[in-house]
């Protein structure tokens, strides 16, 4: 493949997303008060049911597992909701027409979410973190690395569920489930066995002691690691292949541009 | 030399669970040479839009094979992917959300034409198609008819090879409708880019293609010149001028032995007809004798794309 087409490809990602940014800047707004305030709401909830039980410990597993969700979100909703709305303003076949491919324009696309879903995210948590007055430590060589692996998995569902949508239009609607469903596999109680190979379940817990507790990357221990990068790459792969298969069935019935 | 575009044996066959299955496309063949503007006509359901997904592969073909300036979609995506761009049916492939100038920079991009080269040619576009003082407007602020030519110029815009334009100038004014036809002439004439264009435009496509590919019911059943097309019929297409205007029964009696008769009151009444064989001029100017009336004067009519594939469409004349 050729580097001077990637270029143009990842540039071309990268300017539509900064013009829709712009152009949705008031969705953009709205949609971060909403999350800045569902947070307030279980905050407050929170503390009016478990009383001090919430300080300490419960406060930053409350704003860590939170700021996963936030982040999990943010990933499987732009893979999803953007290959719905491509198909149905019929620009999703424009995109297929690339030389580069498919795969690469959604690798790039992806990439520039990251990065700008990275900045919101940061504008989130120093809101939520002056709110509740509980200062996490934001150490960037652990916590990168750690919230990669963890959100690798909302990308595997953004792509089964963008993959599923393309073949069977009208179960857009159970996708807004899964982001509920989402919160219950972060909260998912430690002490089950399957909790640390459900998806974001054993990330949470691994980036709490890391933000909460301040422990570094390398001193987690190395089997917590190697599941939770397993299981991230486990969870996207299997999106991956449910995507081809439901591309390839797309392409078959002549899906790509039909709404 | 190489063509530009090889199709050999494409079939489409859509299966659905509980359903028929729809044969779209039946062994298609088809060749076309660079530098040819080639319109592709048929009714509604005839597969145009099937074949020319298939060939950009945004569908899976059944069988066949499809070649680009000599290489196989199904083994050199990329290459082949290069030299093609696409209007797909109506203005629904752009962002409307975006200026036309953006669109015009993100599918140049997105086709790997880095900016410093699309730039003079993006700009070159929007003045030929006049949209140099709108370019900064977002795109569903325009109007219908600069929506669509946002959309060609941005399959210009890749400078591909091989363009397919499906129904470009679909709910446009007449005006202009004659004006994308214009530029798209002028750009084919200009830089030999090589030009597939469906419609249902009759107009369209004897004004803009030398060449008609006419399919139906998935299966190509025309394959010519427009010229050679036009001039099949424009040799058996007769206007007779009636001086003393027409007796009951005798347009009865013409379409009873006559196809394509179409009869138009008036002073003088005119009485046109398309002969099945040039013999046949005999046979109506017998008929006509016989009911007793004046020819006045004899001419040959000048035949459009639009009955010669009204006609060939209900089976005459071929
Ligand atoms: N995605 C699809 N699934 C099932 N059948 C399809 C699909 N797309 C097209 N068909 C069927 O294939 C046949 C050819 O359709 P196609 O759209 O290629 O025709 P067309 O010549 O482009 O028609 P039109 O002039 O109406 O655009 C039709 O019978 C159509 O119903
Ligand atoms: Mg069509």
């Amino acid at each position: 493949m050729n580097v001077r087409l990637l270029g143009c490809v990842f540039r071309a990602m990268w300017m539509h997303r900064l013009i829709m940014a712009r152009r949705y800047a008031f969705n953009t707004l709205s949609s971060m008060i909403t999350i800045y305030l569902v947070f307030l709401l279980l905050f407050l909830g929170g503390r009016a049911l478990a009383g001090p039980m919430l300080l300490g410990d419960g406060l930053e597993g409350l704003v860590v597992g939170y700021l996963v969700w936030m982040f999990a979100l943010f990933a499987y909703s732009d893979l999803a909701w953007e290959l719905i709305m491509q198909a149905q303003i019929g620009t999703l076949e424009k995109l297929f027409l690339s030389p580069a491919g498919f795969r690469w324009v959604t690798i790039f696309n992806e990439l520039g979410g990251l990065v700008f879903n990275f900045g919101l995210g940061s504008l989130m948590l120093l809101a939520i973190m002056l709110t509740t007055g509980t200062f996490l430590r934001i150490d960037l060589v652990s916590v990168i690395p750690l919230l990669l692996a963890t959100i690798a998995a909302a990308y595997g569902f953004g792509l089964m569920a963008g993959g599923l949508a393309l073949v069977h239009k009208r179960i857009q609607a159970a996708f807004q489930i899964l982001q509920f469903v989402f919160v219950g596999f972060i909260m998912a109680p430690g002490d089950w066995v399957v909790s640390r190979y459900l998806p974001f379940n054993l990330g949470t817990r691994l980036l709490g002691q890391v933000m909460g507790d301040g422990v570094r990357i390398w001193q987690l221990p190395a089997s917590d690691l190697l599941v939770l990068v397993a299981t991230g790459a486990a969870y996207l792969a299997l999106g991956m292949l449910v995507f081809a298969r439901m591309e390839r069935m797309a392409r078959n019935r002549g899906l790509l541009g039909h709404y | 030399m190489t063509m530009a575009l090889e199709v050999q044996g494409l079939t489409k066959v859509f299966r659905r669970r509980g359903k028929d299955p729809v044969v779209a496309v039946r062994e298609i063949g088809l060749q076309v040479q660079p530098g040819e503007v080639v319109g592709l006509l048929g009714p509604n359901g005839a597969g145009k839009t099937t074949t020319i997904k298939c060939i950009l592969g945004l569908m899976l073909a059944t069988g066949g094979s499809v070649r680009v300036f000599g290489r196989d979609i199904a083994r050199h995506r990329s290459d082949a992917a290069r030299e093609m761009s696409a209007v797909l049916e109506g203005s629904r492939n752009i962002y409307w959300r975006m200026t036309a100038a953006e669109n015009l920079g993100f599918f140049t991009l997105l086709h790997g034409v880095p900016r410093h080269e699309a730039q003079p040619y993006n700009h070159r576009l929007l003045e030929v198609f006049g949209l140099a003082d709108r370019k900064d407007v977002s795109v569903q602020e325009l109007s219908a008819g600069m929506r669509q030519k946002v959309a060609v110029a941005c399959a210009l815009a890749t400078r591909a090879s091989l363009v397919f334009l499906d129904e470009p100038t679909l709910g446009l004014d007449l005006e202009t409708s004659h004006e994308l036809r214009r530029l798209l002439r002028e750009l084919a004439a200009s830089e030999g880019r090589t030009i597939v264009l469906s419609s249902h435009d009759m107009a369209v496509v004897q004004d803009v293609c030398r060449r008609v590919v006419i399919m139906k019911e998935g299966r190509v059943v025309v394959d010519d010149s427009v010229a050679n097309l036009l001039a099949l019929f424009r040799t058996r297409a007769y206007r007779f001028a009636l001086s003393d205007g027409c007796p009951d029964g005798l347009e009865q009696r013409l379409r009873e032995r006559f196809t394509g008769v179409t009869m138009n009151p008036g002073r003088p009444f005119v009485v046109e007809v398309v002969l099945d064989r040039a013999e046949d001029l005999y046979a109506i100017i017998e008929v006509l004798r016989a009911a007793g009336v004046l020819i006045d004067t004899i001419t040959q009519r000048e035949p459009d794309l639009e009955e010669a594939f009204l006609r060939l469409m209900r089976g005459e004349g071929i």
